[in-house]
Formats: structure tokens, C-alpha cells, sequence
């Protein structure tokens, strides 16, 4: 089995790329419609069904619009993220495909890839840390989901390195094409 | 970089085109051009032999150390 050129696991593995990527275009287009769609409602509360409980909470009235459309706010960032992720993936692969993988634009997406896992943890934190300023100063929900995750630093240093290796790569195939 | 190919000095002198150069040695004249206009970043011994070989010279010949202005580069290739 072979990993690169076509036909090989890296061809398969963009195709994974290709549809995980209109499946989040898809989610960010209906996230965002549903964010339009709650503002609007919020102008009539009853729409949205008057009430929501969240365990012993109560969330009512005027509150709910906005709260539900900063949590689709929250998951469309969230998704414009994954897409930019999984969009330079793409890139990288396509370059896996026609078998040149230290292709000196590589670098600059490994970065770019990088760089928005840790924008993408670092906004997880600003969310949770805003959502329970605010859920704590409405007695409104509780918000349980801002730990610090290990892994995803873990990776973030795996890809800096990687993006570092792509780079001595590319310069020696910059070398090699120079060399007669 | 202060390494100077004199390749076109040498087929001026032997009445050689690039073309019938790249047909004799085996290499491309993209490559030919490559090492010609001084862009290129390093030479194999193979294909020096046959420069030589078919232009009649000493590696001497061909490539030269000049020293540049003060302040340039010994290696000043892209980083990337």
C-alpha cells in the first residue's frame, strides 16, 4: 500500500478531507441561519417556546434569543476554525498526491494549521470563561467545559515541529533542484 | 555567492552552442541554463566530468572563485 502518489492513502484520506469539509461548510451555513433565526425570534420569546430548563435552571423570557444565538456564535467560530484546518489539510494532501510533499507552501499551512488549533483552545477558554461570568451573574446555567486539554497543546507542539521539518525539507528539495 | 561558472566563455571559445552542449553531456539545457546564468547552488562531480570532458578544459576552467564585495554572502541561496 502505497502512502503517496495517486491511488495511494493519501488520495483516500482527501477524499475523507473532501466530504468532512462540506459537511462543516454545510453546519456553518445552518449554524448561522439558526443565529439569524434566534435574534429575530428574540424580538417574540414565545416563538422560541418561552422557556428552556437546564437542570434546576430556569431560563426564560427575553434571555433566551440571545444567549441561544451566542452559543451558535460560539460553534460557528468553532467551525470556521475546524474549516481552515481542514481546508490547509487538504492543500497538504493534494501535494501528497502528486508526490511532492516538501512543496515549500507546505510549511506556511503546517503553521497556518497550528495556529488555529491553538486560536480554536484558546477560544474555548475565552467562551467558558465569558459564559460563566455571565451564567454565574444571571444564576442563569452552569458551564463545565473549560479544562485545560493536554492533547491539543500536545499537538499544537507536534505541528509547530512538523511545520520545522517541512521546512529543512523543502530547502534541501530547493537545494536538490539546483543542483545539475 | 563568489563562485563564478564560466561556461559561456568557454562555448564562445569552442564555437559550441548550448544545445549541442545538453545533446553531448546528457543534461537539459534548462539545467545548462541554470548553471550558466550562476543560479545554480551546487554542481555534481558527474556532471563536471562531462562538461570538461566534451569542452576540452580543467575543472579550473570552468569554475572560478571571485571574491565578492565585502559584506556578501559565501552561501546566499533561498532559505526557503
Amino acid at each position: 500500500m502505497r502512502a503517496l502518489g495517486p491511488g495511494s492513502v493519501s488520495s483516500f484520506l482527501k477524499v475523507i478531507l473532501d466530504v468532512v469539509r462540506w459537511v462543516l461548510v454545510l453546519s456553518a451555513i445552518g449554524v448561522s441561519v439558526g443565529i439569524v433565526a434566534c435574534l429575530l425570534m428574540s424580538f417574540n420569546p414565545e416563538l422560541l417556546g418561552g422557556s428552556v430548563d437546564i437542570g434546576d435552571i430556569h431560563i426564560k423570557g427575553a434571555w433566551l434569543g440571545p444567549i441561544a444565538a451566542a452559543a451558535l456564535l460560539a460553534i460557528d467560530l468553532y467551525l470556521a476554525g475546524a474549516l481552515v484546518i481542514v481546508g490547509r489539510l487538504r492543500r497538504i494532501f493534494q501535494t501528497l498526491i502528486v508526490g511532492d510533499p516538501f512543496h515549500p507552501a507546505n510549511v506556511r499551512r503546517l503553521r497556518i494549521i497550528g495556529a488555529a488549533l491553538a486560536a480554536l483552545e484558546l477560544g474555548r477558554y475565552l467562551f467558558t470563561g465569558v459564559g460563566r461570568l455571565f451564567a454565574h451573574s444571571l444564576r442563569l446555567a452552569r458551564i463545565d467545559a473549560g479544562g485545560v486539554n493536554l492533547t491539543t497543546w500536545f499537538a499544537v507542539l507536534v505541528i509547530v515541529v512538523l511545520a520545522e521539518v517541512f521546512r529543512e525539507g523543502a530547502r534541501l528539495r530547493g537545494e536538490a533542484e539546483l543542483t545539475i | 555567492m563568489p563562485i563564478r561558472v564560466r561556461l559561456d566563455r568557454l562555448l564562445l571559445e569552442r564555437r559550441m552552442s548550448l544545445t549541442e552542449l545538453a545533446d553531448r553531456v546528457g543534461v537539459t539545457i534548462a539545467n545548462l541554463s541554470i548553471l550558466k546564468t550562476g543560479k545554480a547552488r551546487a554542481i555534481r562531480f558527474s556532471t563536471l566530468a562531462s562538461l570538461c570532458r566534451e569542452l576540452e578544459c580543467q575543472p579550473g576552467d570552468l569554475v572560478v572563485w571571485e571574491p565578492g564585495p565585502p559584506g556578501e554572502p559565501e552561501d546566499d541561496g533561498p532559505e526557503e
